[in-house]
């Protein structure tokens, strides 16, 4: 079986000379976790695009409501109900940005010419006459501030819950886990309708009645983890090197719950979200002036067969966000997950 | 002895985040009839995807068999459709994991799981595909199997869901079992039932077996010929004796040496320095020669060809050309090769 | 023998799990030994048998369930103060079997080794803690590039090394390895067991070797125990255990393990071991008793007579 065609020359056979240092030499790049993780996420397009889409309306909710010259809580009952006209694109026939809406008759009319009105309302006006486009902003900004917030509290509540009930087990496991069986035996539309019963409705209270059950998750997962985390050898070792119950915690037992942490904070955000609008939906949300998505949905959707546009418009700014979410939290799984590493 | 199967300049690589790795580069080797080849090497050098490709069982999403042909029973398995190969998976090849609790399905009785192929690849009605099932978990050494036919894999030890394992592996007298690692999860008194039960079966049924396995003892118990391998190449093959007692490449000289006998009293034993090779950018010339004491100039530029040491016997290294010098292998190397002086060293 | 100094003698130790329950397990039932200064006790048995649990409880990762350690005449047991334990976490190290598990992944090679002196305040200066660390690294064969490297970086056996530099780190006189070789490749378990035997040379440590693969401890092991669920059957010499076995298990042990040389693999005889074969009468107390100088069998009076002989 040994053939080689060409003559090797006889001094190829002296010995090498071989640095032993390189036989430990590691020739990858040092990449630490999040290194890594960002390599993964960069690698799915779909999260990629969400998260640019979530970029992009996180700025749009922040500055959105002062790019139009209209204030959102102004009302012009003159002005009610106009349908979206936008300068410099109301002249392209098929977009819906012309000033026009069709009759139940079929009839075209354009009630700016027929109103004399100067102005160019974006996405329209609503019965009142307040400005959508600052609203459907405001809205934005109101419901994803109201998810943050409560995706926060959930975090912090069930990271601390589930990592002392699952650290310290025995007792205090035991007690702690009733509480959390307790809570979610409850049918948590329940609670967040008393809430809001009690409470009068409000950012707060409904991000309160979000967070009174939403974080039972969160802990679940979180106590799975430290469960399995604090049998692991390197926390053994630690705790053989006499590391207090402080340090392992925060040096051992957090770092390595940040992938699972984030993941499920990311899903619950688009859960907050929806919630909220839902609660606004029946009527249970924010109250005028407040607007969020879904009050805004909910007053759009009274006005659909007349003003289409003013259900559209918020309905499509919560699917993005919910979808776009959703999409994120995926492709972090993905990256951060250590199951699927190799 | 006629070959039953051949792999011919295999090459398999894995399409990863970090790129290409090269986890195959050009493997030989063929398994005669009714034999026990088994292949070692340390973790990662390819002995698990080699056998995968045989099952045509590697990860489709990001594996790729580059080059090379496996034949079998005249047919090339890597050109067979899905179809085809699954008349040939459970049937003429069958494999055992080694990880007897996740190979079995926990929610489906051991009867009705070796059952399964028998009805599927054989055609035996429900009964008498029940027959043969409880002669093979006999055949295996389960006690009371007509009782044990209808417990669930969680009412069995490890050592009996091997069995189970096995059973179901055999059900349809395949040509070849390819064993990975059967017995690494397993206690020393167990794996040694197990061995024993393997080498039972292989003479009542004449399979011929690839049994995977980094412990060097069980490769003396259970082998008639040995394939060493080493990032991703076989760097020598032989008969169990020629690797055990006559080892030709550095590579087996370290594997050999480094693992005591019982009467092993030197203070150090000998220890292969340095880390396996990086797939990922595995070395130029040969992947051994970075932790290889006996390394030469010819090392580092290309890569050996497999020399003929006898018939049955190849090494992967530039030692064993013409021209090189004659090096002194380990003391542990020497002291076998006395120990066996069947073999007139040159 | 009797001039070596007791580092460590374990006093009918018993270690159950799920105590009260069901499924009470008794994984260490009563064992009692001597570890002497500077030698290497191995210890043996198969799966499930309550090796690692005995190691863990010696170094007070679990609450014993009955029985004393004594560290050099002191018990390391029972209520303690933050000052003592302390102390004994100084003494005692540990080296783990996973090389995956043992290393945090989200922590620097610098930090993992570093984790000892950090706790005890070892490191005056960080310069001090680097260096400290550098050092380490090369004593256990790596180099300082590494310092700044993720576990997952690293083979098994350059974690496994790690781990070693770690337990290192608070300069230990005893250290418990439990399997720190069975992950490993064949080749790379040489590296590991060499590295443990020459600081074992350096620095005079004690271990407690804990494994299932027979060879490597009698080369590693001065004297070696064997167990069989939860229980100390033999003690002895390693050469003496592997040539004059007198507890049946231990002899189904040894001739159940292949050794690397196929001719006499080839005239293996296994013996089974079944437990009811000592017919052990009620009123016949079963102990620990020493056949010949240093060496111990589990057995009962009658059975102890035969064993003499
Ligand atoms: N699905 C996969 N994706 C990417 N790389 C893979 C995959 N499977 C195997 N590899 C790579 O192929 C190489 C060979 O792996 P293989 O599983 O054959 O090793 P092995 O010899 O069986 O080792 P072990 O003794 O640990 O089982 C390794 O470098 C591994 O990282
Ligand atoms: N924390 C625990 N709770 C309950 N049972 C346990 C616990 N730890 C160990 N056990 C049980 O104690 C027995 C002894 O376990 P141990 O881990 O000491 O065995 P071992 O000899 O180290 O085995 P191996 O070789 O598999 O590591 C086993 O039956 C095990 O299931
Ligand atoms: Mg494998
Ligand atoms: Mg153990």
């Amino acid at each position: 079986m040994a053939q080689f065609d060409e003559k090797i020359s006889k001094d190829q056979f002296e010995p090498a000379i071989i640095d032993a240092s390189t036989s430990e030499r590691i020739s990858k790049p040092s990449l630490n976790y999040w290194q890594d993780a960002w390599l993964r996420v960069r690698k799915n397009k779909g999260a990629i695009v969400s998260l640019v889409v979530i970029g992009f309306l996180i700025i749009m909710a922040l500055i959105g409501p002062s790019l139009s010259k209209f204030d959102s809580n102004k009302q012009n009952t003159k002005h009610a109900n106009l349908p979206p006209r936008i300068e410099a694109l109301e002249n392209i026939s098929w977009l819906p940005f012309d000033g026009t809406r069709t009759l139940k008759n079929g009839n075209v009319v354009n009630p700016y010419e027929q109103k004399q009105i100067e102005e160019y309302y974006w996405f329209g006006t609503d019965a009142l006459g307040r400005d959508q486009f600052s609203r459907v902003w405001k809205g934005t900004q109101i419901s994803l501030y109201i998810a943050f917030l409560a995706a926060f509290i959930d975090m912090v509540i069930g990271v601390t819950f589930g990592a002392v009930s699952g650290y310290f087990g025995g007792r205090v496991d035991n007690i702690m886990q009733r509480i959390i069986e307790v809570l979610s035996g409850i049918p948590n539309l329940v609670i967040v309708i008393l809430m809001i019963i009690v409470l009068k409705p409000g950012i707060i209270s409904i991000t309160v009645a979000l967070t009174i059950t939403g974080w039972v998750s969160m802990a679940r997962v979180i106590r799975a983890q430290v469960l399995k985390l604090k049998n692991q050898e390197f926390v053994l070792a630690s705790r053989t090197l006499g590391a207090s119950h402080a340090k392992i915690i925060f040096k051992h037992l957090l770092p390595n719950l940040a992938g699972v942490i984030i993941i499920n904070t990311m899903f619950s955000i688009p859960n907050a979200i929806f919630f909220e609008a839902f609660l606004s939906f029946i009527g249970l949300g924010l109250q005028d002036p407040l607007a969020s998505l879904g009050t805004l949905i909910d007053e759009g959707f009274r006005a659909m067969i007349a003003f289409p546009y003013q259900m559209l418009v918020p309905a499509i700014v919560i699917s993005v966000v919910m979808i776009a979410f959703n999409m994120i939290a995926d492709g972090l799984r993905d990256a951060l997950d250590p199951k699927m590493r190799d | 002895m006629s070959k039953i199967l051949e792999v011919n300049n295999l090459n398999i690589s894995f399409h990863t985040f970090a790129g290409e790795v090269k986890a195959i580069r050009g493997v030989n080797f063929h398994l005669n009839k009714g034999e026990t080849l088994a292949i070692v090497g340390e973790s990662g050098s390819g002995k698990s995807v080699t056998t995968k490709a045989i099952m045509r069982l590697l990860p489709e999403s990001n594996s790729e068999i580059k080059e090379g042909e496996i034949l079998f029973d005249g047919k090339d398995l890597t050109k067979l459709t899905d179809k085809q190969m699954q008349g040939i998976r459970g049937k003429e090849i069958s494999m055992i994991f080694q990880d007897p609790m996740t190979s079995l399905n926990p929610t489906m009785t051991v009867g009705k799981q070796i059952m399964e192929p028998i009805i599927k690849h054989q055609n035996m009605s429900k009964s008498a595909a029940k027959q043969r099932a409880i002669e093979l978990l006999k055949l295996v050494g389960i006690p009371m199997a007509e009782e044990r036919f209808k417990q669930y894999p969680h009412q069995f030890s490890g050592g009996m869901r091997q069995r189970v394992v096995i059973a179901i592996a055999l059900a349809c007298n395949p040509q070849i079992l390819i064993a990975d690692e059967p017995t690494t999860a397993l206690d020393v008194t167990i794996q040694a039932q197990i061995l024993e039960l393997m080498k039972d079966l292989q003479k009542k049924i004449d399979t011929s077996i690839i049994f995977i396995t980094h412990d060097l003892g069980v490769v003396a118990n259970v082998a008639d010929r040995v394939a060493v391998m080493y990032g991703g190449r076989i760097i020598e093959i032989g008969t169990v004796d020629e690797i055990f007692y006559n080892p030709q490449h550095p590579y087996t000289w370290g594997l050999i040496s480094s693992m005591p006998d019982l009467d092993t009293a030197e203070d150090e034993l000998y220890a292969i320095p340095g880390s396996p090779p990086d797939l990922l950018n595995p070395p130029k010339g040969d992947a051994f020669a970075p932790r290889n004491e006996y390394a030469m100039k010819i090392d580092l530029e290309q890569e050996p060809p497999m020399f003929k040491v006898s018939d049955t016997h190849y090494a992967a290294t530039w030692l064993l050309h013409p021209d090189a010098p004659k090096v002194e292998p380990p003391a542990a190397v020497i002291k076998r090769r006395e120990m066996y002086p069947g073999f007139n060293n040159k | 023998m009797e001039t070596k100094k007791k580092l460590l003698e374990i006093r009918n130790l018993k270690q159950y799990f799920n105590i009260g329950k069901p499924n009470e397990v008794r994984a260490v039932d009563g064992i009692s030994f001597d570890i002497y200064e500077g030698e290497t006790l191995g210890l043996v048995g198969e799966s499930g048998c309550g090796k690692s649990t005995t190691g863990r409880t010696i170094i007070r990762l679990y609450d014993a369930t009955d029985g004393e350690v004594l560290y050099d005449g002191v018990n390391v047991h029972g209520k303690k103060s933050k000052e003592e334990l302390k102390s004994f976490n100084h003494k005692m190290q540990m080296i783990f079997q996973d090389p995956y598990a043992s290393l945090n992944p989200r922590m620097k090679v610098s930090d993992v080794i570093a984790e000892g002196m950090d706790i005890h305040g070892l490191a005056k200066t960080k310069e001090e803690r680097m260096n400290k660390v550098y050092e380490l690294l090369e004593t256990v064969g790596l180099n300082k590039e590494h310092a700044n490297r993720y576990p997952h970086e690293f083979s098994g056996g350059q974690r496994q090394r790690i781990g070693i530099a770690r337990a290192l780190a608070v300069d230990p006189d005893f250290i418990i390895a439990d399997e720190p070789i069975s992950a490993l490749d064949v080749s790379i378990q040489a590296q590991v067991v060499n590295l443990m035997k020459k600081l074992q040379k350096e620095k005079g440590l004690t271990y407690l070797f804990i494994a299932h693969d027979l060879s490597m401890v009698k080369y590693i092991s001065d004297r070696i125990g064997v167990m069989y669920f939860g229980k100390l059957v033999e003690l002895a010499p390693a050469e003496e255990l592997y040539n004059n076995p007198k507890h049946p298990y231990t002899q189904s042990l040894l001739s159940a393990i292949p050794l690397p040389d196929p001719i006499s693999e080839r005239s293996r005889k296994r013996k089974t071991y079944d437990p009811k074969m000592h017919n052990y009468q009620a009123d016949e107390t079963v102990e620990l008793r020493e056949v010949s100088p240093g060496h111990f069998v589990l057995c009962s009076e009658k059975e102890f007579a035969q064993y003499k002989k």
